[in-house]
């Protein structure tokens, strides 16, 4: 076959800034033509090849400062690469910042209009769009207030509005769909999936493994600017997963990620609770297990570390999320108001006859502090929980129920109409 | 697949991917074709450009008492400044002038200002445009190259309120002479000037990216510029002009501020109103004598060029000297080589842009 069944192929892609002590290294670099080397390069990016075809979805992760956005950017074109070269097929839309270009002394509506043009669209099709927009930003009268008036969250919601109004070809997010309340989250996670599902080519990076799972068919983990790991989605996130884990505690630096909300000075220096490992079980045996059936005991099983007991009483959280981050179970130590003592432990979960009908489901579990409130950390199991299922049952998990055939029990009387 | 809008015209047809996108800089070729494209890209972005420099005037003067009077009021104040001093504390009077057309001079003063104004605030504004709007072309692929293109089309729209209004008083008030059919070379004037300030505010703002002096150096070089431009004086009313002659020659907008003079005052004004004054000057030099003979032929009927003529060839060729028609085609000579100049610095220069903001 042709090339041509890729929307998208980066070959060789790399990228460097050049930094410049001062505006005097790089006059004399200018004057001289090129012969005093006054900057220092920096590689941001380098040699990345993948190649994508339409209706796939690829995901990028990796720690801070890895290369994710600046991969982006390039391929959204507002920046030029160093070397190597890429080709898209479709229109492109990126969106790499929400409410990039929005002024803040005008209505949510005339900035609606605005974004729209600036990406590229005519005055008709934004006039067009409009209503579709405002309905899903969902800002009530606000849309006709000024936008130095919304809160954040406000205004994220209407920079994505606008942003998925576009109908690319190729979307570019760069981690934005974690935005708002969970409502408008599930509103974006819906929107992106249709994307998908009309054969759009996604590529986005985030730090959210579990959306990097669940939305991508591929992923990449990049290290340094460099591409670490290439594969399926479970495969790549597995991969950074398990070196996030081997260096754990080591002092790397890099393990931001799975801290995500370090209140800066207070923690600084003191080690935190951490979930060394988190596996299922067939409850009571060493069987591993992650592809059952409804009716099967299963049993979670979490290693975890507490340096300071004392000081930082924990709680350990999970649930089970089906792919549309619908969460259909929800559990924690402190909900049933279970103690979690010591420098370390395992802790099991026993979930005897598993209710769940087939689909996958995720399991996140979670390292909370003594309130339940806080995250310290996601843990991200090795693999997803699949349900398979052998009987015509639908919906979502199996009712406790029973049927019976009764001859006592004669039509009801109509109520009198008051 | 569904589609709800059309592909914009430079995104490539079903089926086949777009060019290959390389680290390599656009070669001549291409920016050869960008060059020859401007107005296809302008037509293609006249929304953006349209809805940007709308929102630019309403965030200038919506909410502000005088709205849209403030562009008038500024260049107002330099005018009345200047007027004062020159004419007044520096006895720079118009004693032949008939009775009635005291205001030549300040009609003079007053169109080279309302020029120089758009000119000069295109320039200081534009200089810092790509850096100021340094995040949204690092987030949002969009043609970079029509954000100077606002910042002189705001101005642009700011001198038409000027315009109007000199135009306006002519018509509605005694103070001079309303212009007539030379009307018509506004659109050309306009369109030239545009071209001219655009090129150069790619040039100043590119280099601003890569050096934050140029804004600071502009600054001095406008102020500097202002003064070297016949926009408060009369180069032809200087006793020692010829020996500086071919450096005001040199100056573009010497021009197309001399341009909208004779657009807007007339020819005949020029040289007959304005310059009256020259006899009392009493020029030694050769070149006046000359200018005094003509302008005299002038008020007894004759045209310029036949009192030109009368004098004989020995006049010196001045700034004044030569019509409207030589001023706007050496003028549309700088517009277009300034635009191309700057039009090729800034689409080499583009792709770093997100790199250095």
């Amino acid at each position: 076959m042709s090339s041509n069944e890729y929307s998208l192929e980066v070959e060789g892609l790399s990228k460097s800034y050049r930094m410049y002590q001062s505006p005097f290294r790089r006059i004399t670099e200018v004057l001289s033509g090129g012969r005093i080397k006054g900057h220092q390069e920096f590689t941001a990016l380098s040699d990345v090849n993948f190649k994508m075809k339409p209706g796939t979805s690829l995901g990028l992760c990796g720690a801070n400062g890895a290369g994710k956005s600046t991969l982006l950017k390039v391929l959204a074109g507002t920046t030029a690469p160093s070397a190597g070269r890429y080709r898209m097929k479709g229109r492109v839309a990126s969106l790499l910042e929400l409410g990039a270009g929005f002024h803040l002394d005008f209505t949510g509506r005339a900035n609606i209009f605005m974004n729209g043009i600036m990406m590229g669209y005519s005055r008709r099709e934004m006039e067009g769009k409009m209503d579709e927009i405002i309905e899903f930003a969902e800002l009530g009268s606000y849309i006709d207030e000024p936008v130095r008036t919304y809160s954040s969250g406000m205004g994220l919601r209407l920079g994505f509005s606008v942003a998925v109004a576009v109908d690319p070809d190729i979307l570019i997010i760069d981690e934005v769909f974690a935005v708002g309340d969970m409502y408008f989250q599930k509103k974006c996670v819906d929107r992106i999936y249709d994307f998908k599902r009309r054969g759009k080519t996604i590529l986005f990076c985030s730090h959210s493994l579990y959306d990097i799972r669940q939305m991508c068919d591929d992923a990449i983990w990049l290290k340094n600017g460099n591409v670490a790991a290439i594969g399926n989605s479970v495969f790549a996130t597995n991969e950074y997963t398990s070196f996030q884990r081997d260096h754990i505690g080591t002092g790397s630096g890099t393990l931001s990620d799975e801290y995500p909300d370090i209140p800066g000075s207070e923690t600084r220096g003191k080690q935190l609770p951490r979930i060394v490992d988190a596996r299922m079980y067939l409850i009571g045996t060493d069987v591993e297990a992650y592809e059952i059936r409804p009716g099967d005991s299963i049993e979670l099983r979490v290693w975890w570390e507490n340096p300071d007991p004392k000081g930082t009483p924990i709680n350990i959280g999970t649930g089970l999320l089906r792919q549309d981050m619908t969460t259909c179970a929800g559990m924690g130590t402190h909900l049933d108001g279970v103690k979690l003592e010591g420098p370390k432990g395992c802790t099991v979960l026993q979930m005897p006859d598993m209710r769940l009908l087939a689909g996958q489901f995720l399991v996140p579990v979670l390292m909370m502090d003594g309130e339940g409130v806080h995250k310290y950390q996601e843990y991200l199991m090795p693999e997803n929980l699949v349900v398979r299922n052998e009987t015509k049952e639908l919906g979502l998990f199996r009712m406790n129920h029973t049927w019976e055939h009764r001859h006592d029990l004669p039509v009801p009387a109509p109520k009198a109409v008051i | 697949m569904s589609k709800t809008s059309p592909p914009p015209a430079d995104s490539p047809p079903e089926g086949s991917p777009s060019a290959w996108v390389t680290s390599q800089p656009p070669r001549a070729i291409e920016i050869l074709r960008r060059l020859i494209g401007f107005p296809v890209m302008v037509v293609r972005h006249r929304d953006l450009i349209t809805s940007s420099v709308k929102r630019e005037l309403a965030v200038r003067f919506q909410g502000t008492l005088l709205g849209f009077l403030w562009p008038l009021v500024h260049p107002l104040f330099i005018f009345a400044v200047y007027y004062f001093i020159f004419t007044k504390l520096l006895s720079f009077k118009m004693p032949n002038l008939q009775p009635g057309q005291e205001s030549a001079m300040g009609v003079y003063m007053f169109i080279g200002v309302v020029v120089w104004a758009s000119f000069g605030e295109s320039l200081g504004r534009g200089c810092n445009i790509i850096v100021e709007n340094g995040n949204l072309i690092k987030k949002l692929a969009f043609p970079s190259e029509t954000l100077p293109l606002n910042i002189v089309l705001v101005n642009v729209v700011t001198m038409i309120f000027g315009v109007a209004m000199f135009l306006l008083a002519t018509f509605a008030t005694p103070v001079w002479k309303a212009p007539g059919i030379e009307l018509l070379w506004i659109p050309v004037l306009l369109t030239l000037q545009t071209l001219f300030t655009y090129g150069l505010v790619l040039i100043l703002s590119t280099m601003q990216v890569f050096l934050r002096d140029t804004a600071q150096v502009v600054a001095i070089g406008v102020t500097v510029w202002m003064f070297l431009t016949p926009l408060f004086w009369v180069p032809e009313a200087i006793p020692q002009i010829a020996q500086y002659q071919g450096f005001i020659e040199a100056n573009p907008m010497n021009h197309i501020v001399y341009a909208w003079r004779e657009v807007l005052m007339g020819v005949e004004s020029v040289l007959g109103e304005v310059l009256n004054y020259t006899n009392d000057l009493a020029i030694p030099d050769h070149n006046g004598k000359l200018l005094v003979e003509i302008t005299r032929l002038v008020s007894e009927g004759s045209t310029v060029e036949q009192a030109r003529a009368a004098v004989g060839a020995d006049l010196v060729p001045l700034s004044m000297s030569h019509s409207l028609i030589d001023s706007i085609r050496i003028f549309a000579c700088w517009a277009v080589g300034m635009f191309v100049t700057g039009f090729s610095l800034f689409s080499l220069a583009q792709r770093r842009f997100a790199d250095e903001v």
